[in-house]
Order: structure tokens, then sequence, then C-alpha cells
């Protein structure tokens, strides 16, 4: 069951810069979903989107069915998020800091909020201005917040950057911990390939507003879901690829099947269509080959 | 509304917990200072006993605590007041814009228009605050200097007015004024605040609202507009000072109070309209 659905986002931005292209895709209950993209791809207005801090010029979100359009407070009761860079209240502590931004949810609960910030590691801190904090720890009080109060979904604008090695593996447990612990959905939008495919189970990838896959992460797949083609009929295959829902990237020459498409049938369709076969072999890329087949083509 | 109160207390939270937001206080306490000190040490006392004893009353009675805080507020709201005032006004949406705080308010549950209300209620709470401070800090410098009792005896330029009152009458009347005066001052704050919801700097904002503040007064002053000053809001804000005539004209006052009321609200609705269509992105 989707959770959030995105439909049909398109954003141009005032100076007439396409940000998003009628794009669309679903995150589904329970799971951990990449936005994968380079920079100004579009991951983060999709985000803003979300959260209705930007307004799309055509198509909606609907999170548990509200529109973000038009029943906003009531689409984003069941989300937390860190978006972009999160800047606390200097001169706040970090606990004051918690309690400014739950007033604005309308909800309190002193042994929850303890509870969140020992589940983050800050119980020790929670007392001291955020201006004293690393930039691990505001991290830290910056995913606590959007856990505040217990969302269905987090979103997560690229959380660990700016992060030291073992601050991005801490992060990482932590977020894992969460959709075991409390079966949380999670939206994760990175360029870090290497913590997508640790931690997402499917991933979408946006490139120059448009959106180049949506599907399982490619190293989770199973082998017999991805080939490589390789052909001299490039354009043609492509074709014959994408018209029955699959994609094929030219440059690594992967071909990602469509669901519940058995391979000898497109192998079949493809030497139907005249297309000149050289080789066919079953693939499990690396989801830096996908991406970067993928953005590359 | 509990909710309301809440999420309003959090706001004057923020705001009080600043100490740049303690600034203005400790600012207008020592101008009063200064601008006492000027006072004696440059003649002020003997000048004023001259004006009183020409119009026939007794400098002994006069020269009281009433008379001098009002010198002081007069002076300092006229030097600073305007400034302090759109300071926090242009501060209170723009700066929240520049540090990045919509990042983290605004993906919470809570309309744009409900944020703004709030902050509009702290830079209004603010504003009648700040001109409280300087006039019961005034009149406390006036009882430590000159004692309770005797007479107030004031003079202002705008509108051109001198009244004498017993000291029971000139308390009522001292409090009444500056009470009006602290709802007039609104409207700088809320020009200020108007233009802080524009994606500017917070400074561009507070200087914007004090040009206003300063052409609208320059445009009054040269009488290009006589006849038509109604349109001009350095008309309505000075209104408070007619509660101070010895007949207090209470239709003009309220006519004043009323422009400057529906001129926050219009600028408010504007602000918040145009907030609400931001897109809030680095």
């Amino acid at each position: 069951m989707a959770l959030i659905e995105v439909c049909n986002l398109t954003k141009v931005w005032r100076a007439g810069k396409l940000a998003l292209d009628n794009v669309s895709f679903e995150l589904r209950q329970g799971e951990i979903l990449g936005l994968l993209g380079h920079n100004g791809a579009g991951k983060s207005t999709t985000l803003g989107i979300i959260l209705g801090m930007i307004s799309a010029n055509a198509g909606d979100v609907l999170v548990n069915g509200h529109s973000v359009k038009t029943d906003r407070a009531q689409a984003l009761s069941s989300i937390g998020a860190i978006y972009e860079a999160a800047h606390f209240y200097d001169y706040l502590t970090g606990w004051q800091n918690l309690r400014v931004l739950c007033s604005l949810s309308g909800w309190w609960n002193e042994s929850e909020v303890k509870k969140m910030l020992k589940l983050v590691g800050l119980e020790q801190r929670a007392h001291h201005l955020t201006k004293t904090y690393s930039h691990g720890m505001r991290q830290r009080l910056a995913l606590a917040q959007a856990l505040l109060p217990r969302p269905k979904c987090l979103l997560l604008d690229e959380p660990t950057d700016g992060l030291d090695p073992e601050g991005i593996r801490e992060f990482r447990e932590l977020v894992l911990r969460l959709r075991a612990e409390f079966g949380m959905t999670i939206l994760l939008n990175s360029h870090l390939l290497s913590e997508v495919e640790q931690m997402c189970d499917r991933c979408v990838i946006l490139k120059l507003g448009r959106k180049m896959y949506e599907g399982v992460v490619p190293s989770q797949k199973k082998k017999h879901d991805v080939f490589q083609l390789l052909t001299r009929d490039v354009s043609k295959a492509r074709e014959v690829i994408e018209s029955v829902g699959g994609t094929f990237d030219p440059v690594s020459h992967l071909v990602v099947l469509p669901p519940q498409q058995p391979a000898y049938e497109l192998l079949r369709l493809l030497i139907e269509k005249t297309v000149r076969v050289d080789s066919w072999t079953a693939h499990k890329p690396t989801l830096e080959e996908f991406y970067l087949g993928m953005t590359a083509a | 509304m509990t909710l309301f109160f809440q999420q309003w207390r959090s706001e004057l939270l923020k705001l009080f917990v600043r100490r740049r937001t303690y600034i203005g206080f400790v600012a207008f306490l020592a101008l009063e200072v200064v601008i006492w000190l000027l006072f004696k040490f440059l003649n002020g006392e003997k000048r004023l006993a001259w004006f009183i004893s020409r119009q026939g009353q007794s400098f002994e009675k006069y020269d009281s605590a009433l008379t001098l805080a009002f010198i002081l507020i007069g002076l300092s709201v006229l030097l600073l007041g305007a400034i302090y005032v759109s300071l926090v006004g242009g501060d209170i949406v723009a700066k929240e814009n520049e540090d990045g705080h919509y990042r983290l308010l605004l993906v919470r549950p809570v309309s744009r228009v409900r944020l703004l209300g709030i902050k509009y209620l702290s830079c209004t709470l603010y504003t009648i605050v700040l001109i409280q401070f300087i006039t019961w800090t005034a009149f406390l410098l006036g009882l430590l200097l000159k004692g309770w009792g005797g007479g107030f005896f004031l003079f202002t330029l705008d509108p051109p007015l001198m009244e004498f009152f017993d000291w029971r009458e000139g308390l009522y009347r001292f409090f009444l004024s500056t009470l009006l005066a602290s709802c007039s001052m609104t409207v700088i704050s809320s020009i200020a605040f108007f233009l802080s919801c524009f994606p500017i700097k917070p400074a561009a904002a507070t200087i914007g609202a004090l040009t206003y503040f300063l052409i609208d007064r320059v445009v009054r002053e040269t009488g290009f507009m006589e006849g038509y000053d109604q349109f001009l809001l350095t008309k309505h804000i000075s209104s408070w000072v007619l509660t101070l005539k010895a007949n207090i004209p209470w239709p003009v006052i309220l006519r004043s109070l009323t422009v400057i009321v529906a001129v926050n609200a219009s600028l408010f609705i504007l602000g918040a309209s145009f907030f609400q269509t931001r897109d809030l992105k680095s």
C-alpha cells in the first residue's frame, strides 16, 4: 500500500529552469526508498513539494490520501522530516528547540521526548545550548525532532551530509533500527550510492528533473532481473524494451526487465523485431554501475 | 485556542531568550540617563524654569517626576523608538528565513498564516512592552530624582501643545498617552513585518520601514500634503499626544486608532498572502 503518492509533479522555477518534469513515484508502507540523483536533479525540490515548502506548477502529492496542496496540515501530521540542513536556534538548548518545534505539532510529552533523546544518544546534552553541539549531534537532534511526535513516515534529505565515516555509520544503523523497531517508512534523499545500496529496498533515480528509474535497488535484484545486452541496434533495442515497460541503458548495456516479464520473452521479442543481439547475459550490477549508466544515458 | 497560546509561548520564548532582544531595552535606559544628564548640565532645568514662569506658573510645582519623565520619553522615542521597533519587525520573519529555521518549522503540520499570526502578535507585543518599558523607567527615574507629587507640565511640537495638570490628573494623562503611543507605534513594526515577508534581508526590511516612516514625516513637515495629511501615517501615530489636551478630542483619536488598526490588518494580510505563495528553499 502506498503511504505517499507523488503524482505527475512538474516544477519550473521563476527563471524558467525546469526542476521537475512530470515525476511520479510512490513510497510504500514499511519500505526504505532512496531518491537518487546528481546535484540539481530535483531531489530536494521533490522533497520540498512533498512537505509543502515548494509549490508545484502541476501535479500533487497524496499522503495517506490527503493532498499536500489542499490539506497540508492533515497530510503532514503523519510525517517527520529533516529537510536540507537542520538549522536549530543556537541560543536555545536542544530540549528547548524540541519544545518549540513540537508546539507546532500541538504535542508535548516529556517522557517520550526523553526516550527519543536517549535513542539518538543526546540525553546527556539535551540541556546544553545547541551552539555547543557538533555537526553530528545536530544531525542526531534533527532526527529526534523528526521522530516527535512519532510519525508513520520519515523523510530524510541528505541526512549524512558533512558527517565523518563513524557518524555516517551510526546514523545509518539508527535509521535501520527505526525501521526494524517501529516499522517506519522512510524516504531517503541522497547522492551517496553506498548509503542507498545498504539501506534502501527500492530507489528512484532522477536526472535533470526527470525520473529515469523506479524499482528495486539494482544490487538487490535477483540475478535474472538484469541482463547485459550487446547490440549494434541500440536505438531500436531501446524502443522495443521500453515499449514493454523495461529500461535499457545504452552506455552500460544493462536491461532491467519489467515486472513479471520473463527474460526469454523479451529476448524473443527483440529478435522478432530484427534487433541484432550479439550477446545476452544475466548480470548483477552494482548500484554505482547502474546509476552511472542511467544518468549518462 | 490552548494550542495557539502554546505556540505563541514558544515564539515568545524564542524572542525573549535572545540577548539581542534586550539591546533595545538597555539602549533606551542608557539614553534616558544621557538625556537627563544633558538636561541637567546644559541648563535644561533653567530654561524649563524660565519657560514655565513665563506662563505664570510656579516652576517648583511643575518641576516633577511626570514633567521630567515626559521630556525623557519624548526625546528617546523620537531618537530611537522607530529604529528598535522596526528592527524587531524586520527581523521576525526574514531573519528566520535567512537562518534556515523555516526548514524545521514548516515541515510541521502548521499553516504559514498561523505561524505568521503568532509572529505578528509577538512583534506587536514587543513594541508595546518596549514603549511601556521606556515609560515606566522614565517615570521611575523621575520619581527617584524629583520624588512623588507636584504638577505635570508638557510641551509638544507635533501637534503644538502646552498644558499644565495637577498630579492626579497628570498621572492619568501621562499613562493614558503612553499607552496610546505604544499602540500607535505598532504601525511601524507592521510595516517592517510586511516587508520582512518578502525574500529580502532582515536589515532591508528594517531600513525599508524606517525610510517609509521618515519620508512620511518629511512630506508632512513640508506641508506638501496639507489638507490631505490624513493619508500620512505619522499624523495618526502622533495622535496619542492629543490625550494630553485639556479637552481630549476622542473622535479624532478614535479615527486615528481605527486607521492604525486597519493599516496593521492590511499589512498583515498582504504580507501573509505573499508569504503563503513563497517557495522556501535554500
